[in-house]
């Protein structure tokens, strides 16, 4: 049973989980480089992209190019919205009253699409053209894998260039090291945020589209635990860090993914628990982290 | 240039800056010294706008510049060299040097000032890929120093810079203030090193607790036996 294809199968089954928790983590990463905020409503926009992408690209068929950029732009649309509406009234003050307003934004979400959208989950039925199968010797894959695995290196790779040598990019890592110092240096600290936040949101809707794509199944509370799981690959990675969240993501896809397949089946119910049991050996080992630098306290 | 007219700033309730007249003229070097905690700090940051004034008034070139935001006033032309140097630690050289001009969009004479700062500071140069918190102390100083010229200020607000420095690097880093005021950037200089700064300047406030207790042309101070006993040790 445990023979090389059936490793190399699984293994390639965590990478594309990898590649969605990656995605979701580096939006996080980069918030909570800046204002220190666990971004709750990051799980929202997970939900919120899966269902807005099941509207019109199950429903309405509309073409798959289309789709990608209407969801990107619905979600970076709703990031900038919360952003000006929630977030930004409360900079200055306390962190915890951040905390506790995107845990609202998330709760509302939650029970909002309870409602409009009802509790059942929904069969996401994914395009044909994204469900043609593929058969190798060692391997079975749908092209929705091929593409997750394709776009969110596409993606990835452009965030990091975006983070690297862009003005925008070089002023976020600014402002995550220091926001006053940032600030008397020009920069316009709130269009950068803003700026975070509409990337962050557009990437967690997109995420919510190959959720959907990938697993066949969405319902209103499916961004809670992969918005918190995704936030435990920001730890795991190390705070802040940009390629750690990459490399967080990609080792939470592959252990969750891993554990179930090699462990007995009685401990596949563990899965979760799992996912946090490494949080936790990763943080004993190194407290910031794979990739993270060591935080200085701030006052 | 910069006046400013019965400043009082507070923390939460305790006053840190009481009543404070200043004015700093273009061209000039103006000295605010005093000890730790006499509000020197706390002045700078309000001409920056990182500090709200409780009451009174900052003109910069004949406008009150109470309401802008330290973008802003970045833009009009002022500077802060932050004290402890307020580099950012986790980025090169080169990217702390490019942040001093974020403001700027005429992107050949940005290359052309990043030149004229490598020149300036060959050191700098040789380490431009390297992050900057590796740097040592001396060359961390002159990297705030490049940063805050990056901007091309009009008036150059410096805390302290010569805080932890070596004796010899303090004698290079004041004929190196010296020559930024040949160049026709306004200086305004915060110390407690009193007798670098009495050196260079032309006019100079002692400050002590919040109060602006004695100001004058640098000379008349500087020969004062009562400000030699109480501010200059002597």
């Amino acid at each position: 049973m445990f023979s090389l294809g059936y490793l190399l199968q699984q293994t390639m089954n965590g990478v594309v989980l990898g590649c969605i928790y990656a995605l979701l983590a580096l939006g996080m990463t980069v918030v909570y480089g800046i204002l220190r905020l666990i971004n709750f409503a990051h799980g929202a926009l997970i939900t919120l992209g899966a269902f807005f992408t099941y509207f019109i690209l199950v429903r309405l068929g509309i073409p798959l190019v289309a789709t990608i950029f209407l969801v990107l732009g619905f979600g970076g649309l709703m990031g900038l919205v919360l952003d000006i509406v929630a977030y930004r009234k409360l900079r200055g003050g306390p962190e915890v009253a951040l905390l506790i307003t995107s845990l609202g934004f998330y709760t509302f979400i939650e029970n909002f699409m309870k409602m409009v959208v009802s509790p059942q989950p929904y069969a996401f039925k994914t395009p044909s053209y994204l469900t043609t199968i593929f058969r190798t010797s060692f391997l079975t894959f749908r092209t929705i894998d091929l593409f997750i695995i394709g776009a969110s290196i596409a993606i990835m790779w452009c965030f990091h260039l975006f983070i690297k040598k862009t003005k925008m990019g070089i002023a976020m890592r600014a402002i995550a090291e220091n926001l006053e110092v940032a600030s008397i240096m020009g920069i316009e600290i709130n269009r950068v945020i803003s700026v975070a936040f509409v990337l962050g949101s557009a990437l967690a809707a997109f995420t919510g589209f190959m959720w959907g794509a990938k697993y066949g199944q969405i319902s209103y509370d499916m961004g809670f635990l992969t918005g918190v799981k995704a936030f435990v690959a920001v730890v795991v990675g190390g705070v802040g860090s940009v390629p750690g969240a990459m490399v967080g993501g990609v080792i939470l896809g592959l252990a969750e993914i891993l554990s179930t397949a090699f462990l007995p089946t009685y401990f596949s119910e563990y899965r979760d628990g799992i996912v946090f049991a490494i949080l936790i050996l990763v943080l004993l080992v190194r407290p910031s982290g794979i990739m993270g630098v060591k935080e200085e306290v701030r006052v | 240039m910069l006046k400013i007219e019965n400043l009082t700033v507070k923390y939460g309730v305790i006053p840190a800056v009481h009543n404070a007249n200043l004015e700093v003229r273009e061209g000039q070097i103006v000295a605010l010294l005093g000890a730790n905690g006499a509000g020197k700090t706390t002045i700078l940051k309000t001409i920056m706008g990182i500090l709200k004034p409780a009451e009174g008034n900052i003109y910069y070139q004949g406008e009150s510049i109470n309401f802008f935001s330290p973008p802003q006033r970045v833009k009009m032309g002022i500077t802060l060299v932050p004290e402890g140097r307020g580099i950012f630690n986790r980025l090169s050289v080169e990217e702390n040097l490019f942040l001093g001009a974020y403001h700027r969009s005429d992107k050949e004479e940005v290359e052309k000032d990043l030149n004229r700062i490598y020149t300036l500071f060959p050191r700098l140069q040789e380490r431009k890929e390297q992050i900057a918190g590796t740097l040592s102390g001396g060359e961390q100083q002159m990297l705030a120093l490049g940063r805050g010229l990056m901007s091309r200020p009009l008036l150059i607000l410096l805390d302290e810079p010569s805080l932890g420095l070596a004796p010899l690097l303090v004698r290079e880093l004041y004929s190196f203030i010296a020559n930024i005021r040949k160049e026709g950037v306004t200086i305004l200089l915060v110390e407690q090193n009193a007798t670098m700064a009495l050196k260079v300047c032309d006019y100079v406030y002692l400050l002590e607790t919040g109060v602006v207790k004695v100001q004058g042309i640098a000379e008349e101070v500087w020969s004062r036996e009562d400000v030699k006993k109480v501010y200059l040790g002597g």
